[in-house]
């Protein structure tokens, strides 16, 4: 997958980079801008996983594999100012995000650039970036929420 | 079916040891464990030891059979445990259905840990895991419950705070614990955050330690004396349904209702609790799950002083999680350590008086926004 990535010394450089786990996210639509989270269905049981899974842990038969999600809003969030794990900025936010295209509550990292203006309840919309490192130290594209644009700005005044 | 009972308790101050093994103390907490039910090395037949990070952080594998030949109990079945911060209290479980099992009369349980050195890093609930990945550490799966809890309560960071204030006024009395300087909720709210709401003096600090408990049968306790009968041990892995509701854990009312069950104790009986203060919003959420207060309620109960040594149900009156340190695979062990002392009365200035019934409750681990083990042990005397 090919992704711009910021380099101190030379501007704007294109690399190689890997997702931080496969079958974790791929993009949708035409543009190549909008990405889903790839999760799993259980026809039987009418539930959703995320991440996808070998096999529903209800009935055990095989998941579909199908997109779970694009959009959400924010159950809950913190941000998080302790040494950061994998490379991720210093401070860094998380949150649980309840996602809009499936019944599913799911963890995820935050747009660092994001952090002062969370809320329980803002809508975000899923986005891909080069940030951090995997579990190998390997520099790798991670999944994050930013906040949605919901072309309501407040006028400064 | 026999039924257990506590022969004997020991322990080390929890604090930082630079020059001692994990070893070492644990052989010193299980010695005087040993000595305390009046029993010798020979009479214990199985032996299990908890150890939460030693693998992780030393490379150590099957410490317990090097603690129990130490105290001169080779030959016998042990057991190394890890359950995460249950990791001494499942010990206590498994040490508990032998016993009823029948096929033993005897038991030792020892928890230990060292983990004030330079490689323990950050705590979470293992490098595979996508949410690891992702960034959840420990303190962030707290706040992110604390920020929930806040946003449909009304809890306010005061009462947060005043669960930390009341862990260190007991502290103070208890030699064991390691933070004994009384602090303000003005302090504890000025200490550095870690996340979001919950700051430092909200955490739970690291810490070395050890514990240890020797269980027996009815007949065998008989026999020595022992006074302190266990009711229920309840062990439970997380339901990881999706979504989970983070003010109000399922799994961890789960936990403690089968325990009340399988005792026949409801809360109105209970007369002292340890409970699994690992930050501030933990203890008062654990409330609830206890039946101590009505859903939402955790954060008037602390600041009504109903949960301090006085009150009408004292929580954590050793300093818990909070002061007391978290050596991981002790906690489970001391928390009972503590209330077995509670019930015999040797609890000296932190005696609640007249304590007939204790709980001890502990969870540990994170998955999928649930806990992956929970433990409740249920105490009369």
């Amino acid at each position: 997958m090919r992704v711009e990535k910021q380099s101190s010394s030379s501007g704007v450089i294109a690399e190689e980079l890997h997702p931080l786990l496969p079958n974790l996210f791929e993009p949708i639509g035409s543009d190549g801008k909008r990405f889903g989270l790839v999760g799993g269905y259980c026809t039987h049981c009418d539930r959703y996983f995320f991440p996808l899974a070998e096999q529903c842990s209800d009935c055990c038969e095989p998941l579909t594999r199908m997109i779970v999600g694009e959009r959400g809003s924010v159950y809950s969030y913190t941000v998080v100012r302790t040494k950061a794990p994998f490379g991720l900025p210093e401070p860094y936010a998380v949150a649980y995000i309840d996602l809009a295209e499936s019944p599913l509550r799911i963890f995820g990292l935050i747009d660092p650039g994001d952090l002062d203006d969370l809320d329980v309840g803002k809508t975000v919309q899923l986005t891909v970036k080069a940030i951090g490192v995997d579990a190998l130290g390997r520099h790798c594209l991670r999944p994050v929420f930013r906040l949605a644009d919901t072309g309501a700005k407040r006028c400064s005044s | 079916m026999s039924a257990v009972m506590i022969a004997g308790t020991g322990n080390i101050p929890f604090g930082r040891y630079p020059d001692r093994s994990l070893a070492s103390m644990a052989v010193a907490a299980g010695l005087k464990a040993i000595k305390s039910a009046g029993l010798v090395a020979r009479e214990v037949q199985i032996g299990f030891f908890a150890s939460a990070l030693a693998g992780k952080l030393f490379g150590d594998l099957t410490i317990g059979q090097n603690v129990f030949a130490d105290m001169g109990m080779s030959r016998i079945p042990v057991l190394n445990v890890e359950n995460a911060c249950t990791s001494g209290s499942s010990a206590f479980y498994m040490a508990c259905l032998a016993i009823r099992s029948g096929e033993v009369e005897c038991a030792l349980v020892v928890g230990a840990e060292k983990m004030c050195v330079p490689q323990i890093g950050l705590l979470s609930s293992g490098n595979s895991e996508l949410d690891t990945l992702l960034g959840l550490v420990t303190p962030a799966s707290f706040a992110l419950r604390a920020r929930r809890y806040m946003a449909e309560y009304g809890t306010t960071r005061e009462q947060m705070a005043m669960v930390s204030v009341k862990s260190r006024s007991h502290a103070a009395l208890n030699p064991s614990a390691q933070f004994r300087d009384s602090v303000t909720v003005e302090q504890v709210l000025a200490s550095p955050m870690i996340s979001d709401p919950l700051t430092r003096l909200q955490s739970c600090p690291i810490a070395d330690g050890a514990s240890a408990i020797v269980l027996c049968s009815e007949n065998m306790g008989r026999r020595i004396g022992a006074r302190v009968r266990v009711r229920s041990s309840v062990l439970k892995s997380g339901n990881y349904m999706n979504p989970q509701d983070l003010a109000r854990w399922q799994t961890d009312y789960d936990g403690v209702n089968a325990a009340y069950e399988l005792s026949g104790i409801g809360p109105e009986d209970v007369d002292v609790i340890e409970c699994h203060d690992a930050f501030t919003i933990a203890e008062i959420m654990h409330y609830e799950a206890l039946g101590l207060c009505p859903l939402g309620e955790g954060g008037q109960l602390v600041e009504s002083g109903a949960t301090s040594l006085g009150g009408a149900i004292p929580v954590n009156v050793s300093g818990g999680l909070l002061s007391r340190g978290h050596p991981v695979g002790a906690t489970g062990v001391e928390q009972i350590v503590e209330l077995a002392r509670q019930l015999e009365g040797r609890s000296g200035r932190r005696q609640v008086e007249g304590a007939r019934v204790a709980l001890a409750h502990c969870m540990g681990g994170d998955k999928a926004a649930d806990t992956k083990s929970m433990t409740v042990t249920v105490l009369t005397i």
